[in-house]
């Protein structure tokens, strides 16, 4: 009797809430449920059931949902290099014609990216592009200047390694999409085609990572996006490229402001850095179209976006939403902008786990390993055509 | 045939919801991952080999598959001696035997997980291990001891031992206890030494509780994950781990079937010796 109960109730609920799939930190959480839901509630008079989904797991969810012909999520966000699934297997709504609710202040280039062919499946959310963390105290400590280039970055490596017997710059090596997502920043600013595994870039890419592997920090192959920012806030790295959103962890932690960013380090051939984050989309067959878009749209209000930055540290798809941040913030988010104006989208594609494999692969074979570059490079060149050509 | 049936219908109801839950939550599962498995690795063709062609191939799947034999073997054999150690200073009479006693099986009563995090405060570069080192003068630098390679393979069999020699401890304690104390007192008063009493009374009375306590501690070792994942990340890959990510993250769903089942056969074989082993005890 009681289970009838509750879930007659809970099929109640379903039916009055707009259902929203998120994946967020906990702080990140605790401002979405006290700030930014009850203010669309109030406003709009529609209840949020906000619920945590993983991005990995979101198109098999999606994907049971949609064969089963009960869509029980209304609006998720999802992870900008998750999105080909999506689109492929038709589980997302065409937003086409809702073009032209997207601020006037969200740059062109964050929702040009977005598009399969003249089609649009999603709306900008959340930005996010690697940066470079370094500790000051350190760098000054040893009269170090933050590393302008590759060879730069190889001269700080070995001076920290000889003054502290241990190296303290950190490559996330802990695999997956961490470790491939630097190596396609790496890969592009030596002027490559992360998808050839074997063009001139590449090998550049390799050749270096072979030489810089003995002095980078010890830590580097268990680092990845959740916790390099810990390692730098540990003593234990002091130079580490991350996404920019993790920075709002230091300045809560006054005790770290010794921890500063920029916008990184240029490859052989040019700046690059990988732009991500994550967007919008409206799963087929809600009911709930429309009340998804004006959820859609309060996300991207400028009071909103506004909250991001100054409480999350998040980066603001609005030109117009940084008037408010603290002064750390501010020289963090100059770094952020110089950054974003040598933006790097990585392409969205279907093949991308295999890509995230194989770079892995590739990258302990000849980084860890020490194996010869280029016949590898080419056996794995050889892996991905083949991948594309599936 | 319809008589045992109606002559036994209550006993049969009774077994249902635990036969659907075996059929479902067990065996469904198992032969599912049997029949993906059978899919070459881009899951075109079936009935194939190919998936098990691919990860016997692969070189992160031999690494897993040797590392796992070596958390297995090596790590046995240490909680083995440890908990055989352990169960003899519990056996003899002090003051606190009880506390002592309570205070070792804590680290059996501890998630795996929070265990892991625990270990990782010992076994960090700057983990408690590596602070003592320095301390003493033994190391000038930090040592990677979760890095990869023989030295993190030694963490993560540790750890686990930290974890469950207290579980062979007590199935050997057990043992000790249920032999006759006038067995002992004889030998005592024959003069044999511990050692010899040890050698000649004890362990081979104790024969049946180490079978099965190196058995089961042994089925289970195969099936390690969460430890060297939190603690190692994927320096340490073992079978488990291994299949997790083929398919978690690269959504290779036949390749990651394909290293299950080398697992389940793996485990199969190990409870095959356990109940070929325990029989011989019983015959003998």
């Amino acid at each position: 009797m009681a289970l009838a109960v509750l879930l007659l109730s809970g099929c109640g609920a379903r039916q009055d809430k707009l259902k929203v799939a998120m994946s967020l930190t906990e702080d990140e959480w605790k401002v979405m449920r006290e700030k930014v839901i009850p203010a669309f509630e109030k406003k709009e008079k529609i209840a949020v059931e906000a619920v945590q989904v993983e991005a990995s797991d979101l198109p098999q969810l999606l994907e049971a949902m949609d064969r089963a012909g009960s869509m029980q999520i209304d609006l998720f966000a999802q992870d900008n290099m998750q999105l080909a699934l999506l689109t492929s297997k038709n589980l997302v709504e065409d937003l086409s014609t809702y073009e032209k609710m997207i601020p006037r202040s969200v740059p062109r280039a964050l929702v040009s990216n977005l598009r399969t062919g003249d089609r649009l499946y999603f709306m900008p959310y959340r930005p996010n592009v690697q940066i470079t963390y370094y500790n000051k105290a350190k760098f000054d400590k040893y009269g170090l200047k933050p590393p302008r280039n590759w060879d730069e970055l190889l001269a700080v490596a070995k001076k920290f390694k000889q003054k502290e017997k241990t190296g303290k710059v950190l490559f996330q090596a802990w695999g997956g999409s961490p470790t491939a997502t630097q190596l396609y920043e790496w890969i592009v600013s030596a002027g490559g085609d992360p998808f050839k595994f074997n063009d001139r870039g590449c090998v550049r890419t390799f050749i270096f990572l072979q030489k810089l592997w003995p002095y980078l920090s010890p830590d580097s192959r268990k680092a990845r996006f959740e916790t390099a920012n810990e390692y730098l806030e540990r003593d234990s790295a002091y130079l580490s490229q991350n996404w920019s959103s993790g920075f709002s962890q230091f300045v809560k932690n006054k005790e770290k402001s010794y921890i500063k960013t920029y916008s990184g380090f240029r490859g052989p051939r040019r700046y690059a850095h990988v732009i991500g984050g994550e967007v919008l989309g409206i799963p087929k067959g809600t009911r709930k179209t429309q009340q998804a878009l004006l959820f859609i749209k309060h996300l991207q209000s400028k009071e909103i976006q506004e909250i991001f930055v100054s409480e999350l540290g998040w980066l603001s798809i609005r030109t117009d939403a940084y008037a408010q941040v603290e002064p750390r913030m501010k020289q963090h988010y100059d770094s952020v902008m110089k950054a974003m104006q040598s933006g790097v989208f990585r392409k969205n594609v279907v093949y991308w786990d295999q890509y995230e494999k194989l770079a892995n692969e590739a990258f302990i074979k000849i980084v860890v390993r020490g194996e010869p570059v280029r016949p590898t490079l080419n056996y794995y060149a050889k892996q991905m055509s083949e991948h594309i050509k599936k | 045939m319809i008589r045992p049936l109606k002559k036994y219908s209550l006993e049969i109801v009774l077994l249902l919801p635990m036969l659907a839950y075996l059929l479902g939550f067990t065996l469904l599962p198992v032969m599912n991952s049997i029949y993906l498995s059978l899919f070459d690795s881009s899951g075109l063709a079936f009935p194939s080999s190919g998936s098990y062609g691919y990860i016997i191939s692969h070189f992160q799947f031999k690494e897993a598959l040797i590392n796992t034999l070596v958390i297995v073997f090596a790590g046995l054999t240490l909680e083995f001696f440890l908990g055989l150690a352990m169960a003899l200073v519990l056996l003899e009479k002090f003051r606190g035997r009880g506390l002592v006693r309570a205070v070792m099986l804590l680290p059996l009563g501890i998630t795996t997980i929070v265990a892991a995090s625990n270990m990782r405060y010992v076994f960090d570069t700057h983990g408690f291990l590596n602070k003592a080192l320095m301390r003493l003068n033994i190391i000038s630098a930090p040592a990677d001891w979760t890095g990869g390679g023989a030295a993190t393979l030694l963490s993560v069999i540790a750890a686990d031992m930290w974890k469950v020699t207290p579980l062979i401890m007590l199935i050997l304690l057990a043992g000790i206890e249920s032999i006759p104390s006038e067995v002992i007192g004889a030998a005592k008063v024959d003069g044999a030494s511990y050692m010899k009493r040890l050698r000649h009374i004890i362990l081979p009375m104790l024969k049946p509780f180490i079978t099965m306590a190196l058995v089961v501690r042994g089925i289970d070792a195969f099936r390690i994950f969460e430890l060297p994942l939190a603690l190692a990340g994927r320096t340490v890959p073992v079978l488990s781990t291994y299949a997790f990510f083929e398919y978690r993250e690269y959504g290779n769903v036949h390749t990651s079937a394909a290293a299950s089942t080398m697992l389940f056969v793996i485990i199969l074989v190990s409870i095959g010796a356990y109940l070929f082993l325990s029989r011989r005890n019983r015959e003998i």
